[in-house]
């Protein structure tokens, strides 16, 4: 189990870092994309990037025991380095989870904002972002819980990123006021994308907490239909939220 | 134009349980009678002396407050935690701040979590009393929604420090103050959930509709208080008001009651 919760971070880590390594001549493109556990990359494939290692090798260790838990020594344990070689790149354990929060924060911006530009509609994009942050919660459920739950006793410069996380979502939404009508502008409030997005987080978060990831996808249609009625009303958002 | 049936099962439901959440912390929470000026220290939190309580109205619950001491513990606990955030904030902080002995807080407490919890629940039981009183008092769902936002909006301005303990800082502070959060929210959802008795479209609301309101007014309280801009909450409560009432009701209805005069012009029958 801790070489495929390897696997399955390291695979996330591994397209983030400079977008290589997964591209090599035994490794075929296809595999770049593959949901961690059954392409089978052995674990030197995590690059031998040893600043890398030790991030993966947090994740694995909060897996296993909780932010709280987690010690210098379960890292470089999980990450196989000396200690001395943690505190070449990191001077505590709250800085080498700020790192591990902001390589999987990376990955997940990456893909919702792939899905949302994918649409052409504004209502269907946002839908496509969701899906897609749902769909990653769900993959990869430990890194879930390190980026909603453990980030939250991890430290305030922890805190402060997960709100600003929080917050950059913003724009998504606001996008959807252009072209609307007076009337409804007229109904939307300078915090309305602010309650929209806390909303929605507060309902995944929720369940991430509850360790119930399995039901974050069907969470979809309510999370489209929730964020996009004050742009369309209820009747549009309902029928998009059904795809 | 606007019936509302009677929430009285549910505002009794939560009277209860607030009942029980004084019972087991032994405090009483008065109202407040007028708006604090200062951060929401108690005059005699802090303090080895006995002051004598000031004359007049509040004289007999600050007298009570003073000899009550696991209010002023948790008091202390809010404010240390307000400063500094929960994960630094030690016993010895707590009480140098409370200005009572180790052994005191020890004869309240066995460790600094047990106080958070009674400190959360303190706090959120005494906005719920707010809530549920300024709904209680009248009759259409709509006023009670907005009559119960401003009554929290209140106290997150009264007592910001107390207010933060339950909002922010509960998320961070261990799985028995996370599953107090949650059950908090449950309180709310209930009351939020008796609009789709009185929504045109009640049966097709979507099922996490009353969770993702409250979450969103969370979020944004708490951006608020995390900022520390406390002060400008209460100019919320129009939009606010309009955000959770608009999928029930349209947003012409619910703009009206948003803006609707304090004594609920449109439609509304405040009792008393």
């Amino acid at each position: 189990m801790e070489f495929n919760l390897s696997r399955s971070v390291s695979s996330v880590l591994v397209r983030d870092s400079s977008n290589q390594s997964v591209e090599s001549p035994e490794y075929p493109p296809e595999l770049a994309r593959l949901p961690p556990g059954r392409h089978g990359l052995p674990r030197e494939f995590v690059a031998h990037n040893q600043r890398e290692r030790l991030i993966a090798g947090l994740a694995e260790a909060v897996a296993e025991s909780g932010y709280a838990g987690t010690t210098i020594a379960h890292i470089t344990r999980h990450a196989a380095v000396s200690r001395r070689t943690f505190y070449e790149h990191f001077s505590s354990k709250d800085e080498c989870f700020v790192a591990a929060y902001d390589t999987v924060m990376a990955e997940l911006r990456t893909r919702v904002g792939e899905a949302f530009d994918h649409e052409d509609e504004w209502p269907q994009a946002v839908r496509a972002g969701i899906a897609a942050m749902l769909e990653f919660l769900t993959a990869e459920p430990h890194l879930a819980r390190l980026s909603m739950v453990e980030a939250l006793v991890a430290g305030p410069v922890v805190v402060e990123r997960y709100d600003s996380a929080i917050q950059s979502l913003v724009p998504y939404f606001q996008a959807g006021r252009e072209g609307r009508s007076k009337e409804i502008l007229a109904g939307l409030s300078p915090t309305t994308e602010e309650a929209l997005v806390g909303g929605m987080v507060s309902l995944i978060s929720r369940r991430i907490f509850a360790d119930r990831t399995d039901e974050l996808e069907s969470l979809l249609p309510d999370l489209v239909e929730f964020t996009l009625t004050p742009y369309l009303g209820s009747a549009a958002a309902a029928k998009v939220a059904r795809g | 134009m606007l019936s509302g049936q009677s929430p009285r099962p549910v505002l009794d439901c939560l009277v209860n349980r607030l009942s029980v959440f004084w019972y087991l912390n032994g405090i009483r929470s008065s109202p407040r009678t007028s708006p604090r000026s200062d951060s929401g220290t108690v005059p005699f939190v802090g303090s080895n002396s006995t002051r004598r309580p000031l004359p007049g109205r509040q004289q007999l619950p600050r007298e009570f407050i003073a000899q009550h001491q696991r209010l002023r513990i948790v008091t202390a606990l809010a404010e240390e935690t307000a400063q500094q955030g929960y994960r630094a904030v030690t016993v010895a902080d707590i009480v140098r701040r409370a200005g009572i002995a180790r052994n005191t807080f020890y004869e309240n407490f066995s460790c600094k979590e047990e106080c958070f919890l009674a400190t959360q629940e303190f706090a959120m039981s005494a906005a719920l009393e707010r809530v549920v009183t300024a709904a209680g008092s009248l009759d259409d769902w709509p006023f009670r929604i907005r009559a119960g936002l401003g009554a929290f909006l209140d106290y997150v301005v009264e007592e910001p420090a107390l207010a933060r303990t339950c909002m922010v800082e509960a998320l961070s502070a261990g799985t028995a103050a996370v599953r107090y959060y949650e059950e908090s929210q449950q309180a709310f959802v209930s009351l939020f959930r008796l609009g789709r008795d009185v929504s045109p479209h009640g049966a097709d609301l979507p099922e996490t509709l009353e969770e993702a309101i409250i979450g969103g007014v969370f979020w944004i309280l708490y951006q608020r208080l995390t900022i520390s801009r406390p002060e400008t909450i209460r100019e919320l409560l129009p939009e606010l008001v309009e955000f959770a009432l608009t999928p029930y009701l349209g947003p012409e209805a619910a703009g009206e009651v948003a803006t609707a005069d304090a004594a609920g012009g449109v439609g509304a029958a405040p009792a008393g």
